[in-house]
């Protein structure tokens, strides 16, 4: 195996014979033009996904290498070099950025909310978390590690997955993107449809909770009406947690006396919530680990009160 | 040259983001690697493998729950890439294949990918967690839910013709369970008892996708169609065992239970893609028949509360069905090039029902009942419309509304003791909530985001569910090299208020973070958080003998967490990390459990309502360049946990790990 000789860059990529007389007539030059003054991106480019639009020789010029983000470069070389005679990321605005690569980006399951996405909303677009040209990771290229894109600007997550009990994201077990999807997700199919808005879900349809706590997915003919309806959070901190069941509340009995508490018009009955019976003497410590007699708290196919 | 120093330091990056994570975890790059040619293709490689070690004092089982890092030789990350020159590699194109953990680490990992442009695209993801849990042991609790499983999950997906106007997808998920447990039953009666029980955990998933998606005259439609199998044989038992109340003249001789479980859910999806220059249009509908046959045979012998030998077998056998059909269609206009109006319409409908025969059989009272069972659905159906718009350069806005409607309708019908009951209900909710928000970027290095919602709910389902709720956040972020500081703010307030009782939930976030890499030997990153929650809500509860109402649940939580780390590169031979992590929740302020407080006068309660706790951890990695392809890698982390009001599940752990790094 021959080590590379850093004094000349492989001869990668090299991009196939486009038709001159349409190019020049739109103004697009051609990669092999960029490659002259851009030696140091084009060294690396052919492991850049994009590579591919040249590597195929089929894409017309304003789809291909890179004109096809750029735009195209006959001013720009004309005006040897400068930010003002190119399409240049870093002078964008942020929407603008986004119509970019969308052009050719916007049409996957994945990406069919980030119109209406909360980053998208906010100014946190493409090129916020995606480096084109020196991503350190080989997929999707991404600009750091997904958890420290993520950290940089959710540093109250950060603090969540700082927490004793949490899901194993700061182990490398897990990824953000296993629940949340950041081009943004359809409305939830729990809750009232409004929030999360970045939650994503199973293929079909279901919390992402569900993907891996297969178990909890049921259908069970007695369900706990605010699993399916209301979702996991109900009783659950899914970042991270002072219980070791990830629960909102650090001991049990607590959590159920909140809603339990025979008051309102809450539940499905418009009656209030079940209230404990008389036989449940909260001062004795035997009734206030709730589940270890309601055992099946997310549903159960034998029992109404969940006991097995 | 410029070229390949930076195609060094990439591919190094890359290959320690795959370097162990908790331990002395950096992201940084360490020293030199090399990439190189065979025939047309360009190969980087690297794998670090060495030795782990940990020494824990106080609760072990506290440890394995939250880091759980043993003892051992570990291959602690590898890293392949081969991309080929020109895109025309003779049978792939790009593979990248990492591994994290391997040898035992309690998080295991591997990935790959391989692809030929236009021709395919293999993605594979499998990870393994050895987890421990100790049950709910918290503030004292029983526990008694231990869990030490290991679970594992693979997903394979292969596209054919990725480039292609028409796609193929095949996919393979699966997910499997294993491991001893504890579990806890109650028996005989309401006033019997509760016994802890043997456990062993058996679930198993597999998930089988295939689809397609064409384009044609620019709309995309994309379809899918998924099988999910599930099963679970977990199985229980127990011999002879006094039970949780030891006063109870309620004891067991032997218990027995068989629950098999296997479930189907069978899904269709569908979708379809369009944008033009001035609209988008995107839907969805997905069908999901999930059904799940089960049976239970559970037999427990032992004496019952007046001293008899009681004898119970219990059957269970039934089948539950629920059928869901979510859509959304998605509509977004872009009248000019600085607005974008999005509108969103989504409805959810699910159905629960099924069957199911329950007998008892009791020798006590030599009863027979059969109890069949219930319906519920629930339909949503929401519309938001969304409005963002570029005023002038330096400043947007945007602002939203949605409306929803749930309604959820439920049947108890059962029959049990011959006689028929039926209870038919139905509940409603309905939410507004406006959103809006505001972008400001006075300069170039300073950007100010302001947001909020506000919601009306008028009929959520539980007292905790939101109701009258009000979210505020702001973030400026100030980024000039060397220097980025960002601080953000956020507020959640929720009212959910009835006559008889009350529920208030207030969250207030507030955190700064920055780092300053003034040099290129040396960044330094900080940042610190508190999370501050108080609730309140009202609960009714019997306690020796009253029924008290009226009563309060509060929480209070004030967690304080900073972070700081700094890198220093010692002269291209040597990398330097050291961090430092501080988490504490530092409660309502008290130094006691339980005494004069607010909220109950019952101390079980007082010593709920905060819950102080401090988690620590120092960590260190040094690592030494040895030649060009070899570096010497040792990290060192310190965990301290410790609870201020009870110290059973204290803790303090030392953990570390030497290593040898080759890349190539």
């Amino acid at each position: 195996m021959a080590a590379q000789d850093p004094a000349s860059p492989p001869q990668a990529g090299t991009a196939p014979t486009q038709a001159p007389s349409s190019t020049h007539a739109s103004g697009f030059v051609g990669s092999n033009v960029c490659r002259t003054c851009h030696p140091d991106v084009w060294a690396n480019f052919y492991k850049n996904p994009h590579f591919k639009s040249i590597a195929s020789g089929k894409e017309p010029a304003e789809r291909t290498g890179c004109e096809s983000c750029h735009g195209p470069g006959q001013t720009h070389v004309q005006a040897r070099g400068g930010k003002a005679s190119i399409v240049a990321f870093s002078e964008l605005a942020p929407e603008k950025i986004l119509d970019n690569c969308l052009r050719c980006h916007a049409e996957t399951v994945s990406r069919a909310n980030i119109r209406r996405s909360e980053h998208t909303l906010n100014d946190v677009v493409c090129t916020n978390c995606h480096s084109i040209h020196k991503s350190p990771v080989p997929k999707f290229l991404l600009a750091k590690r997904q958890i420290d894109l993520c950290y940089g600007c959710h540093n109250d997550v950060r603090a969540q997955f700082s927490m004793t009990f949490k899901h194993r994201v700061n182990e490398g077990f897990m990824v953000c993107t296993d629940c949340h999807n950041p081009h943004g997700a359809p409305a939830p199919t729990w809750r009232m449809a409004a929030r999360p808005r970045m939650t994503d879900q199973a293929v079909s349809n279901e919390e992402p909770c569900l993907k891996c706590h297969t178990e909890k997915r049921g259908p069970f003919l007695y369900e706990h009406e605010p699993v399916r309806v209301e979702g996991c959070e109900t009783c659950h901190y899914p970042h991270g947690s002072t219980n070791s069941r990830l629960l909102r509340r650090p001991v049990v009995f607590t959590l159920c006396l909140e809603c339990h508490n025979g008051a309102g018009s809450f539940g499905r009955h418009n009656a209030g919530i079940l209230t404990v019976t008389p036989d449940h003497n909260l001062a004795d410590p035997r009734y206030q680990n709730c589940t270890t007699c309601h055992v099946r708290i997310h549903g159960s196919n034998a029992d109404a009160l969940f006991m097995r | 040259m410029m070229a390949r120093h930076f195609q060094f330091a990439a591919v190094l990056f890359a290959a320690t983001c795959w370097a162990q994570q908790t331990i002395a975890p950096t992201t940084e790059p360490v020293g030199a690697t090399r990439g190189d040619n065979l025939s047309d293709y360009n190969i980087v490689d690297s794998f670090e493998t060495g030795y782990r070690f940990s020494t824990v004092g106080g609760s072990a089982d506290q440890y394995h729950s939250t880091v759980n890092f043993g003892d051992g030789i570990r291959l602690l990350s590898s890293f392949l890439t081969i991309n080929s020159k020109d895109g025309h590699g003779k049978y792939f194109d790009e593979l990248v294949l990492t591994t994290q953990g391997l040898g035992n680490d309690p998080y295991e990992s591997a990935t790959l990918r391989i692809q030929k442009n236009r021709l395919y695209r293999f993605d594979m993801n499998w990870r393994l967690n050895d987890y421990f849990n100790p049950g709910l042991r918290t503030g004292g609790q029983l526990g008694q839910h231990l869990l030490d499983t290991q679970y594992t999950t693979q997903d394979d997906d292969l596209t054919l013709f990725p480039q292609s106007n028409v796609k193929f997808f095949l996919g393979y998920s699966r997910g499997d369970q294993n491991g001893p447990a504890l579990s806890t039953v109650q028996l005989f009666s309401s006033q019997g008892n509760e016994f802890p029980i043997f456990e062993n955990v058996r679930r198993l998933r597999n998930e089988y996708r295939i689809g397609n998606e064409i384009r044609l005259f620019g709309i995309r439609f994309n379809w899918t169609r998924g099988w999910e199998d599930f099963k679970e044989d977990s199985n229980y038992s127990s011999g002879l065992n006094l039970g949780n109340n030891l006063q109870s003249p309620v004891t067991l001789t032997s218990f027995a239970r068989t629950e098999p479980i296997h479930g189907t859910s069978p899904y269709w999806r569908g979708s379809l893609f369009g944008e033009r220059k001035h609209f988008a249009v995107n839907g969805r509908i997905t069908y999901t028949s999930g059904q799940r046959a089960f049976a239970l045979n559970e037999n427990a012998v032992g004496t019952a509360a007046i001293g008899f030998m009681a004898a119970q077998q219990i059957l269970t056998e039934g089948n539950a069905s629920r059928p869901v059909t979510s859509g959304n269609l998605t509509l977004s206009l872009f009248p000019t090039s600085k607005l974008t109006i999005t509108n969103q319409t989504t409805v959810n409908n699910i159905r629960i029902d099924g069957d199911s025969v329950y007998a008892v059989f009791n020798n006590a009272t030599e009863t027979l009942n059969y109890l069949a069972f219930e319906f519920l659905g629930i339909r949503t159906i929401a519309n938001e419309t969304t409005l963002n718009y570029q005023l002038k350069r330096w400043l947007s806005f945007f602002g939203g509304y949605q409306y929803s409607d749930r309604q959820i309708r439920s049947n108890e019908a059962s029959t049990f003791d011959g006689n028929v009951f039926a209870s038919p209900s139905e509940q409603s909710n309905i939410l507004h909530e406006g959103q809006f928000g505001l972008r400001l970027k006075p300069a170039k290095a300073l950007s100010i985001l302001l947001d909020g919602s506000i919601g009306r709910a008028n009929g959520p389902l539980t007292p905790i569910s939101e109701r009258n709720y009000q979210v505020l956040g702001g973030r400026v972020q100030y980024k000039i090299k060397p220097f980025l500081l960002m601080a953000s703010t956020r507020e959640n307030y929720n009212v959910n208020s009835i006559t008889l009782s009350s529920y208030a939930s207030h969250s207030r976030t507030h955190s700064v973070n920055g780092s300053w890499n003034p040099r290129d030997w040396f960044s330094l990153d900080a940042g610190y958080t508190k999370l501050h929650l108080n609730s309140a809500g009202g609960i009714d509860f019997f306690a020796l003998g009253q029924f008290l109402t009226g009563q309060q649940s509060i929480y209070i939580s004030n967690l304080h967490v900073g972070t700081l780390t700094a890198r220093f590169d010692l002269k291209k031979r040597a990398d330097l990390f050291v961090g430092y992590s501080h988490t504490q929740d530092t409660g309502d302020g008290r130094a006691a459990a339980v005494g004069p407080g607010i909220g109950s006068s019952l101390p079980v309660f007082q010593a709920a309502q905060t819950f102080p706790v401090k988690y620590l951890s120092p960590m260190a990695r040094l690592s030494i360049r040895i030649t060009e392809k070899i570096r010497w890698n040792v990290g060192y982390q310190y965990y301290g946990y410790n609870e201020l009001f009870l110290n059973g599940e204290d803790y303090r752990a030392h953990t570390g790990y030497t290593s040898m790094l080759w890349s190539f």
